[in-house]
C-alpha cells in the first residue's frame, strides 16, 4: 500500500530507519502481550525516546489516519495493547530514565518506560519503595501500570497506582503535549489526571510521571496457614478485615495451584491442603505481636492445621516466591490459561469460590485460584487446550459464568487487569447503556479521531447478542 | 417565570410540601448575596429527575448543596434559582461491616454516618472543615478534607462508585461497591471535587478504616516557624506513622504549634509518642505536652475548625498547595500580613485565615503568583463577594486542560444549569 510506505517512510525520516520496525519477523514480537489467546499484528513499530518524538509520531499518525498504541513492558493481561485495526505501536522502553528523585516530598520524577521494581532498587538504599506491586513487577513499567491503574498483593494497605501518581505529562492524542496535576497532590479543576490513569492508553500517551515514594516499613511479619477448606481460608479472610485489621497483603492459593508449585518449584507445602493463605503484617515493631497473635487466633477458629512464621527476610522472600512463581508454574497443568480478574465483596468469597468451582464442574474445565483475598480480587486461573475447539467453546461458557457469579454478588469483572479486547464483551454486565455513553462521551474529547487505541473497552453489538441482551434504548446519557 | 411564589407553586407539584423549604428560611440559603428563588429538598431520585427537567425547560439555574456549609466557596455564580437540598435523602443503603465498605445516599451527615460505623468499630477517615454538620455528597462534590488526610488519603483515595443524577434527568453510576476496580474508565474522579458542576450525586460508595485503638498527640512550642517545620519534617520523614503532623500559627502563642498526632495499638502508639517527642526535644520544643482523651478531642476540634467560616461573614480562609518543604519558608513571609496559619505540614497544605480588607485582592494575587512558581495552587476556600469580584477563587488553569474541562462541562451539562459560574474558568 503506497500510503503505508509512505508513512513509514515518514517515521523513518523522523526517527531513524534503526528505530523503526517493519519486517514481519520483528514485528510478530508485538503482536500479543501476556495474554496470548489474543494477536493482532501491527503494521510499524516505532521507538521513542522523548515527548517530542511521541508527539511527532502522533502527528504522523494523524496525518495518515493511522491508529496508534503505546506498549510498555507488553506484559498487560487483557490485550490492552493489540494493534487490532493495525497501525503503529509505539514502544517507549528506550524512555526509561528516573529524572528526579527527592526523598524529602516523597516524589520521584520518572519516564514511562520505567520498569516498576528499578525504581523501588533505585530508592530502596534511602529505606523507600514504589508501592504499587503487581505480579509482574519484574518486566511491566510504570507508563503501562498508569495505563492499566495496576495493582498488586500490597495494594490492600497501599492502594492502586491512582492512589501514587500526582502528575503526568501526556502527549493527547492529537499531538499536543500537556501537563495535569503536578507535585502537589491537588490542582484546581476536574480531575483529569484521575481519569486518564486507567485509561488503557485510549486518552493519550503519557510520556512522564510524578509518583509517591514510600517509606519501608520498619518491620514485617509475614506467615503461612494452611486449610482443609477453601470455605475455612475464606471466612478466615473476612473476619480478619472485620477484626479491623489491615495487613499489607493478604493472598490465597487453592490445591490445584499448591500442586502445580510442588511440581514445579518443591516448596514443601502439603498436597492434601484446599488452600493456602499468606498473610502479611508491616509497620511499626513495637505492638505488631500483638496483631499477629490476633491474627494466629482467628486462624485457629478457621481450623487452620498449620501455620509458619518467616523467622528471618531470606524466609520471607521465600513465601513470597512461592506467591510470584504460581503464573510460572500453570505451564504445568495445562498448555493453555486465561487468567481471570474479578472483584467480589470479601464477605462474597466463599459463595463466590463455591460458585466457580460448580462452574469448573459443569464444563469440565479445571479452574486454579491465586488472588490477592484481602481485597476480594479473584484470579481464577481457567485451564484449557487451545487446539481442542470444543473445550475453547466450553472455556467461553466457563468466563461468561465466572464473570456473571462477580457481578451478581455486587462486584466488577476486573480488578487490576483491565477490560482491553479480553473483556470488552462483558461490560454491560456491570454497566448500562447510560454508564457507557459517558465513558464513550470522556473518550470522544479526549480521543475524538479514535486513532488512539481503537477497539478496546466498549462492548459492541456483537457482545450483546453474545451476553443475550439488547442494548437499551440509547435515549439516556449523554451525546 | 419571573414570579417566585409561583415558581414555588410548580416546584412543590413535584416535590410536594414537605419538599420544598418555608419562605423565611429561603435567605439561609443565600450565596454571595444572591437569595434563590426557591430551595427544594427532594425525598427521592425520581424528584431530582423532575426538579432537573423542569429547571431546563424553564431556564433556571439549580444549585446542589446539602447541608449549605459551602455557600460561601467557590466564585460568584451567574445566578441563584432553585437550591436543590440534599438532606431529605440521608439514609445508609448498604452496611456490611466485614467487608470494610459502605454505601450511602448523599443528604446523610457525616456524623450520622460515623455513629452508625462507631457500633462496629469504624469509621470514614475523612474530617473536614464543618464536619459537625456537613452531608457526604458535600465532602464529596468539594473533595473535602481534614488533618487525617496525611494517613489516609482525601475523598479521591475513598471513594469506591457514585450514583449521579446528569442535568439531562440521566441518572449513570460511575465506579462499583468493591475496593479494586479497573473496568471501563475512572469517571468518579470527574465527579470527586466537580462541586456539583457535572451532576447531582445521590448515591456513594466508600472505603471504610478501623477506629484505632488508642489515638494520641503532642503538641509543643517553637522559637520560629522554620524550626517548628523542620522538626514537623523529621517526624514526617522518620519511622513513624502518624496520623497528620499540623502547624499552628494564632494569638494564642507567640511562636508557632507543632501538634503530631498517632492512631493505632496502644503500643504503638507509645512507641511513636516517645520517638515523637525525641525529634522536637532535640529541635529546641518549648514545653512538649502529651494529650490523650477528651483534650485531644477538643484540640482536634478546634484545629478541623479553623478552617470554618459562617456564610456570609467577612472571614477569607485561603489553601495553599505547596511541596511539603517549601511550606515554612512561604509561611514565613505570610506571616507579616497578620493572618492566621494552619499548616498540613506533612501533606503539604496551608490555611490563611483573615479579615476582608481592601487591598487584600492584590496582596493575594501577589501571593498566588509566587506559590504558581513554585508549582503549587492557592484556593480561596470561602470569602465575601466582593474579594470575588476582584480575584478568581480556584486560580489559572492551563489552556489546553481548560480547553478539555470546557468540553467535559458541555457535554455533561449542555445547558448550563449546574450551578453555573462557580467552578473554574467560568465553569
Amino acid at each position: 500500500m503506497p500510503q503505508k510506505e509512505q508513512l513509514i517512510a515518514e517515521l523513518s525520516d523522523l526517527l531513524g530507519p534503526r528505530n523503526v520496525l517493519t519486517d514481519a519477523t520483528a514485528l510478530s514480537v508485538y503482536e500479543c502481550d501476556a495474554a496470548p489467546s489474543f494477536k493482532a499484528m501491527p503494521d510499524v513499530v516505532v521507538f521513542a525516546d522523548t515527548a517530542q518524538q511521541v508527539s511527532d509520531i502522533v502527528k504522523l499518525a494523524n496525518k495518515h489516519n493511522t491508529p496508534f498504541i503505546a506498549r510498555g513492558g507488553g506484559t498487560g493481561l487483557s490485550g490492552g495493547m493489540l494493534s487490532v485495526q493495525g497501525g503503529i505501536i509505539i514502544a517507549l522502553n528506550r524512555m526509561n530514565r528516573i529524572l528526579e528523585i527527592d526523598y524529602e516530598n516523597e516524589r520521584a520524577v520518572v519516564e514511562p518506560g520505567v520498569v516498576n521494581l528499578l525504581l523501588t532498587h533505585a530508592v530502596q538504599n534511602e529505606g523507600y519503595h514504589y508501592a504499587p506491586d503487581p505480579s509482574s513487577q519484574k518486566a511491566c513499567t510504570i507508563g503501562g501500570n498508569i495505563a492499566e491503574n495496576s495493582g498488586g498483593p500490597h495494594t490492600l494497605k497501599y492502594g492502586v497506582t491512582s492512589d501514587h501518581v500526582l502528575g503526568l505529562e501526556v502527549v493527547l492524542p492529537d499531538g499536543e503535549i500537556i501537563e495535569l496535576g503536578g507535585v502537589i497532590e491537588e490542582t484546581p479543576g476536574y480531575d483529569l489526571r484521575g481519569v486518564m490513569i486507567g485509561s488503557e492508553g485510549t486518552f493519550g500517551i503519557v510520556t512522564k510521571a510524578i509518583v509517591r515514594l514510600t517509606r519501608n516499613p520498619q518491620a514485617y511479619q509475614t506467615a503461612l496457614a494452611v486449610f482443609e477448606t477453601m470455605d475455612d481460608a475464606s471466612n478466615a479472610v473476612s473476619t480478619i478485615i472485620g477484626a479491623g485489621i489491615i495487613p499489607a497483603a493478604l493472598e490465597m492459593m487453592d490445591s490445584l495451584v499448591i500442586r502445580a508449585l510442588e511440581e514445579a518449584f518443591q516448596f514443601g507445602f502439603p498436597l492434601d491442603a484446599e488452600a493456602i493463605l499468606i498473610v502479611e503484617l508491616d509497620g511499626i515493631k513495637a505492638g505488631m505481636q500483638n496483631q499477629t497473635d490476633r491474627i494466629l487466633e482467628i486462624f485457629k477458629q478457621h481450623n487452620a492445621r498449620d501455620v509458619n512464621y518467616a523467622k528471618d527476610d531470606a524466609e520471607r522472600q521465600q513465601l513470597w516466591k512461592a506467591r510470584k512463581s504460581a503464573f510460572g508454574s500453570f505451564g504445568r497443568l495445562a498448555p493453555n490459561y486465561i487468567t481471570q480478574d474479578g472483584v467480589v465483596p470479601r464477605t462474597r468469597l466463599p459463595k463466590v469460590l463455591r460458585r466457580i468451582s460448580e462452574i469448573s464442574e459443569k464444563y469440565q474445565i479445571p479452574i486454579a485460584n491465586v488472588f490477592h483475598a484481602g481485597d476480594g480480587n479473584i484470579h481464577p486461573i481457567v485451564l484449557f487446550n487451545e487446539r481442542d475447539a470444543d473445550q475453547c467453546e466450553r472455556v467461553e461458557h466457563v468466563n461468561m459464568e465466572i464473570l456473571s457469579v462477580c457481578a451478581e454478588v455486587g462486584g466488577t469483572i476486573t480488578g487490576e487487569h483491565g477490560i482491553g479486547v479480553e473483556k470488552m464483551d462483558y461490560m454491560p454486565l456491570i454497566f448500562s447503556d447510560a454508564d457507557l455513553q459517558v465513558m464513550a462521551t470522556v473518550k470522544d474529547i479526549f480521543n475524538p479521531t479514535g486513532l488512539c487505541n481503537p477497539g478496546k473497552i466498549f462492548p459492541t453489538p456483537a457482545s450483546y447478542a453474545k451476553l443475550g441482551l439488547q442494548p437499551e434504548s440509547a435515549s439516556g446519557g449523554l451525546k | 417565570m419571573s414570579n417566585a411564589a409561583a415558581l414555588r407553586d410548580e416546584l412543590q407539584r413535584i416535590v410536594g410540601e414537605s419538599g420544598i423549604l418555608p419562605d423565611a428560611q429561603i435567605a439561609n440559603y443565600t450565596i454571595d448575596g444572591l437569595t434563590p428563588k426557591a430551595v427544594v429538598l427532594p425525598a427521592s431520585v425520581w424528584e431530582i429527575q423532575d426538579v432537573l427537567r423542569f429547571a431546563a425547560a424553564q431556564h433556571l439555574s439549580v444549585i446542589p448543596a446539602g447541608s449549605g456549609s459551602k455557600l460561601q466557596s467557590g466564585n460568584s455564580p451567574e445566578k441563584v434559582d432553585i437550591v436543590l437540598a440534599m438532606t431529605h435523602i440521608n439514609e445508609v443503603v448498604e452496611y456490611e461491616p466485614a467487608d470494610l465498605t459502605v454505601t450511602v445516599e448523599a443528604g446523610i451527615q457525616l456524623t450520622a454516618l460515623q455513629e452508625k460505623l462507631a457500633d462496629n468499630g469504624q469509621f470514614l477517615p475523612l474530617n473536614p472543615p464543618y464536619a459537625s454538620r456537613c452531608t457526604l455528597g458535600g465532602i464529596v462534590a468539594a473533595n473535602a478534607s481534614g488533618y487525617l488526610r496525611l494517613r489516609y488519603g482525601t475523598a479521591r483515595n475513598l471513594v469506591l462508585g457514585l450514583r449521579v443524577v446528569h442535568a439531562s434527568g440521566t441518572v449513570v453510576k460511575s465506579g462499583g461497591k468493591v475496593v479494586k476496580n479497573v473496568a471501563g474508565y475512572d469517571v468518579n474522579k470527574l465527579y470527586i471535587g466537580s462541586f456539583g458542576t457535572l451532576g447531582i450525586l445521590t448515591e456513594m460508595t466508600l472505603k471504610l478504616s478501623p477506629i484505632p485503638a488508642r489515638q494520641a498527640l503532642l503538641t509543643a512550642q517553637f522559637q520560629d516557624m522554620q524550626a517548628a517545620a523542620k522538626t514537623g519534617l523529621s517526624i514526617v520523614g522518620s519511622q513513624t506513622l502518624p496520623d497528620f503532623v499540623n502547624l499552628l500559627v494564632n494569638s494564642e502563642h507567640a511562636g508557632p504549634t507543632l501538634v503530631a498526632g498517632f492512631g493505632g495499638d496502644a503500643e504503638t502508639v507509645t512507641w511513636q509518642l516517645e520517638q515523637a517527642r525525641r525529634i522536637m526535644e532535640l529541635n529546641g520544643a518549648i514545653g512538649v505536652k502529651e494529650v490523650e482523651g477528651e483534650s485531644f478531642q477538643k484540640l482536634n476540634d478546634a484545629i478541623r475548625a479553623f478552617a470554618e467560616s459562617e456564610n456570609e461573614s467577612r472571614t477569607v480562609i485561603v489553601q495553599v498547595n505547596l511541596k511539603r518543604t517549601d511550606i515554612a519558608e512561604f509561611a514565613e513571609n505570610v506571616l507579616t500580613n497578620n493572618a492566621e496559619m494552619l499548616a498540613l505540614l506533612g501533606s503539604g497544605v496551608l490555611y490563611l485565615k483573615m479579615e476582608q480588607v481592601e487591598g487584600l485582592a492584590e496582596t493575594l494575587a501577589t501571593l498566588r503568583e509566587r506559590v504558581v512558581a513554585a508549582h503549587g495552587s492557592l484556593i480561596i476556600e470561602s470569602a465575601p463577594p466582593e474579594l470575588k469580584q476582584q480575584l478568581d477563587v480556584w486560580g489559572p488553569v492551563a489552556p489546553r486542560a481548560r480547553n478539555l474541562m470546557q468540553q467535559l462541562k458541555a457535554r455533561f451539562d449542555e445547558r448550563n444549569l449546574l450551578n453555573p459560574g462557580r467552578f473554574v474558568s467560568g465553569i
